[in-house]
């Protein structure tokens, strides 16, 4: 059984008086420990469907459910809960709070948890230590530099164990080494770890470290697979 | 529930400059809410407290100013043996200042042994023989002493009175702090007061059973046909009469009060709209992470009750201080509204700066609380 099934997901806007739909009847099946990158031209619904499995946008129809929970039928509040409990984010922008030191940045996700302090404490400094920043940790987010702070960003995403974590253009904003870096960190949870990740991204080179690489193209999601250093392309599904 | 404390808490400090100035902003409100609010509290204690309902004062028809009043002093005696009186005082009044005056200076002489019956005063310093045995003996109350800087065996002048320091009182009533008490005799032969015989008005202490308004009326009938036609009146009515450009002035000072409540309540508002609307990203990160609407809500909330209760603390504390310590007082035509302290209006102050708080955070946290996650998060 899939960790995330996604079944007949629609979502449409209107645009002016352009009704859009990036995502129309979109099926998917992630498993757990699946390290997925989806990728496809500007306005495909990549980030849509990210934001669907995030709970954090609601579709048109369809359903969406991690692990035996159907998000798409959470209210908003429980949705929260949900997120709390079994969610990751990476943005692209970091988006870490900047009055906090890198180590409170990671602590917020487990202060909606019920958790005590010295057990929100170890897993602080495990996530730290995983993301290589234990010595950053008191640290504003305005000290730390770009790839730092993305760092930090992955920390707050894992540090509550969620069952699923998203990651929107994780390196879009950073230089090529330190993207690079970045890929190796999110290669090493997956594979370490066992994190399941989603992962958004414009670049082929990043698309490349997952396991499985998805790309949207006007409504369709393709599978296609690394295969001796060629990509194979597999249609999963189709409208 | 205080887990998310410290957030609130780096955010306004993350921002000190805007919350300090908020603080600061609040303050200078409340304080003028709580000098306004003294001086409304010290006239309602003027007009409406026991000693001014039960006590009558007995002045000379159509005179305003104590200046003016000149009744014959053994009137006291003709008062004294109508049904209903308890006793009468009568008293000297002289002041350095006919006009509304934030120094006003005002004597009141009355017999000394009468004066310890009739008033609540404690000596705080010096004692009452001397005070008797002088005859430029002087009483200060504690707040024009402290005003004046006076301290018991102290000589001074103010206009043709010379007078030495006896003593040091403290009083329930505030206006009696503002008060020098001499003897009637001292301040009746005064130069040029030229006032032997004469006092400017008769207090009139009554019987429990004996109803005020008949014996004012009772009192005003029997001097009828005297040399001099007197008025009498309620202490309160009479206080209120004298200071009734005062009281006008007062009365529109109170709208100063709620304008400063609404000054608060513009500014902390508007701190807080421009803290929500410079954190919209901010917001939906934190409800991406988990955090519930009705969270955000209460973090913004948070935010503008901090700012509006300490800036309304720290106002009001500071008046509270200076009111204690300055003696201030405004007065006009020999009597006094003392500015005084009280639990009650810091209680009162304390209480509005919740209020307006509140006020102030409800839209803004609400906006913060319903923003779209995927909208805001698009936001540079």
């Amino acid at each position: 059984m899939a960790l995330v099934e996604i079944r007949n997901l629609t979502k449409r806007f209107k645009k002016g008086d352009e009704v859009i739909t990036p995502l129309e009847n979109v099926d998917l099946d992630i498993h757990a420990g699946d390290f997925i990158s989806m990728m496809g031209p500007s306005g495909t619904g990549k980030s849509t469907l990210l934001n669907m499995v995030s709970g954090i946008d609601c579709p048109e129809s369809g359903t969406v459910i991690v692990d035996g929970v159907e998000i798409t039928r959470l209210s908003r509040g429980k949705l929260a809960d949900w997120r709390a409990a079994n969610l990751g984010y990476i943005f692209q922008t970091h988006n870490l709070v900047p009055v906090l030191t890198a180590y409170e940045n990671v602590e917020l996700p487990l202060l909606l948890l019920p958790m005590s302090a010295s057990d929100r404490r170890k897993r602080v400094e495990l996530a730290m230590e995983a993301v290589g920043l234990s010595d950053r940790a008191d640290h504003y987010p305005r000290q730390l530099s770009g790839g730092q702070e993305q760092r930090v960003g992955i920390a707050r995403a894992i540090v509550a164990h969620p069952t699923v974590v998203v990651a929107d253009e994780p390196t879009g904003s950073l230089d090529a080494e330190t993207s690079q870096q970045i890929q190796i960190l999110l290669q090493r949870l997956n594979k370490e770890l066992g994190i399941t990740l989603l992962m958004v991204t414009h670049d082929d080179d990043v698309a490349g470290i997952a396991s499985r690489q998805l790309r949207l193209d006007r409504g369709r999601i393709i599978e296609t697979q690394p295969m001796n250093g060629h990509k194979s392309l597999a249609v999963v599904t189709a409208n | 529930m205080f887990r998310f404390a410290p957030y609130v808490l780096k955010t306004l400090w993350g921002h000190r400059a805007r919350t300090l100035l908020t603080i600061s902003g609040a303050a200078v409100a409340m304080l003028v809410f709580c000098f306004v609010g003294s001086v409304q509290e010290g006239l309602d204690r003027l007009t409406s407290d026991e000693d001014a309902n039960r006590t009558l004062i007995v002045f000379q028809e159509n005179r305003f100013c104590p200046t003016s009043s000149r009744l014959p002093e053994d009137y006291a005696q003709r008062i004294a043996r109508l049904p209903g009186v308890k006793d009468v005082m009568p008293v000297q009044v002289w002041t350095n200042n006919c006009r509304a005056s934030l120094d006003v200076v005002v004597f009141n002489g009355a017999p000394p042994q009468q004066l310890q019956v009739s008033r609540d005063l404690t000596l705080i310093s010096g004692n009452w023989s001397d005070f008797e045995s002088q005859s430029d003996a002087a009483i200060l109350g504690r707040n024009i002493a402290q005003r004046r800087g006076l301290k018991v065996g102290d000589q001074f002048s103010i206009g043709d009175l010379n007078v030495k320091v006896a003593g040091i009182f403290n009083s329930p009533v505030p206006a009696e702090e503002n008060l020098i008490y001499t003897s009637l005799k001292f301040l009746q032969y005064t130069r040029d007061l030229d006032a032997a015989g004469l006092v400017t008005q008769h207090e009139v202490r009554l019987l429990e059973n004996a109803d005020p308004d008949e014996v004012a009326s009772a009192i005003d009938q029997a001097l009828k046909a005297g040399p001099i036609a007197t008025t009498t009146r309620r202490k309160g009515a009479f206080q209120t009469s004298t200071l009734s450009d005062l009281v006008d002035l007062i009365s529109f000072a109170h709208w100063l009060g709620y304008a400063s409540v609404g000054l608060v309540l513009a500014l902390v508002g508007t701190t807080t709209v421009m803290s929500v609307q410079d954190r919209v990203k901010e917001h939906a990160v934190l409800q991406t992470l988990g955090l519930r609407p009705g969270r955000v809500f209460r973090i913004v909330m948070a935010e503008s009750l901090i700012q509006c209760l300490l800036g309304g603390l720290v106002g009001t504390a500071v008046a509270m201080a200076v009111l204690a310590w300055s003696g201030l007082s405004v007065g006009a035509e020999g009597v006094t509204i003392a500015f005084r302290p009280s639990w009650l209006l810091a209680q009162t102050a304390a209480a509005i700066s919740i209020v307006v708080g509140v006020l102030a955070g409800v839209i803004p946290a609400i906006h913060a609380a319903r923003i779209r996650i995927v909208n805001a998060l698009r936001e540079a």
